[in-house]
């Protein structure tokens, strides 16, 4: 009976290590020499998606989109560069200057709501903060 | 053909009297970034003066020619601008965040050619940046900002 209790004490503690190491893999990518995360959360990922992400990733053909900013590349970039992109997007989001006219005379789809832009900017600013707060 | 040379002529003579308002100069800086870091190699500091003090800084030479307008309305607009966007000469006063999205900045429009503008490189001959002048304020300009989160 006690060595039952034993096992089931066991495995209960084992199996709730588990789950805590598993939810936080699948959350949080600690950034080296920091120990902030880049996290986006997913309302904010989805706007991402829908107003960034085609011209700003590995495969993108904007040649120049793809060097100012790259998604795909930007949790793993050095603090620095993560500091400075986040700044752009802030700005450049604020000054109505992404997405471009052009983009999105073509795909007026996917131009950004005011809520979108605010959630982005302010994700953008936070973030920013948290790794390079003073 | 006689009389439009004349009004072009009064037109000119005119607008002299519209105040350009061009950005005041000071070289009393001491927020500088190069005041501030004398460890800056001096290529770097070199280039960043010949290259981007005129507008980026509170450093600026203005020619004669940008005294007379229209020129003058030209010159006094992209000085406001350029300082506005980041001035050299308050660097000190700026937070990690915003230098870190200033270098990012540098490092990309150098290297794309965006910056120094056309515009001003097609009159300042010897600010236009070669290869390997652009590589030097690329890598300086990284570097440098890693440095802000050592």
């Amino acid at each position: 009976m006690k060595n039952l209790f034993l096992i089931g004490a066991i495995s209960a503690l084992s199996l709730s290590i588990l789950s805590f190491t598993d939810g936080n893999n699948n959350v949080n990518t600690p950034v080296e020499g920091t120990d902030v995360s880049f996290e986006i959360p997913t309302d904010v990922q989805a706007t991402i998606d829908n107003s960034c992400y085609g011209c700003h990733n590995s495969e993108s053909k904007s040649t120049k989109g793809k060097a100012k900013l790259n998604f795909d590349k930007l949790p793993t970039m050095k603090t620095s560069k993560q500091v400075g992109k986040l700044m752009k997007i802030s700005k450049v989001v604020t000054n109505d200057k992404m997405p471009p006219e052009k983009f999105l005379a073509k795909y007026p789809d996917h131009a950004l709501t005011e809520d979108d832009a605010k959630k982005l900017v302010s994700w953008a600013d936070d973030l920013a903060q948290k790794f390079g707060g003073e | 053909m006689k009389k439009a040379i004349y009004v072009i002529a009064i037109l000119l003579i005119i607008i002299q009297f519209i105040p350009a308002d061009l950005p005041a100069v000071s070289t009393d800086n001491p927020k500088d970034l190069l005041t501030s870091n004398a460890d800056i190699p001096k290529d770097v500091s070199m280039i960043l003066k010949n290259s981007c003090y005129d507008c980026h800084s509170n450093e600026t030479h203005y020619p004669w020619y940008s005294y007379i307008a229209p020129i003058s309305f030209l010159v006094s607009r992209d000085t406001r601008d350029g300082r506005e966007e980041f001035n050299f000469s308050d660097w000190e006063s700026y937070k990690k965040t915003d230098k870190a999205g200033i270098l990012d900045g540098i490092s990309d429009e150098v290297a794309d050619g965006e910056m120094p503008m056309k515009i001003y490189t097609i009159i300042h001959r010897n600010a236009s940046l070669s290869d390997d002048e652009k590589e030097i304020i690329v890598n300086w300009a990284d570097e440098f900002a890693d440095g802000l989160f050592e």
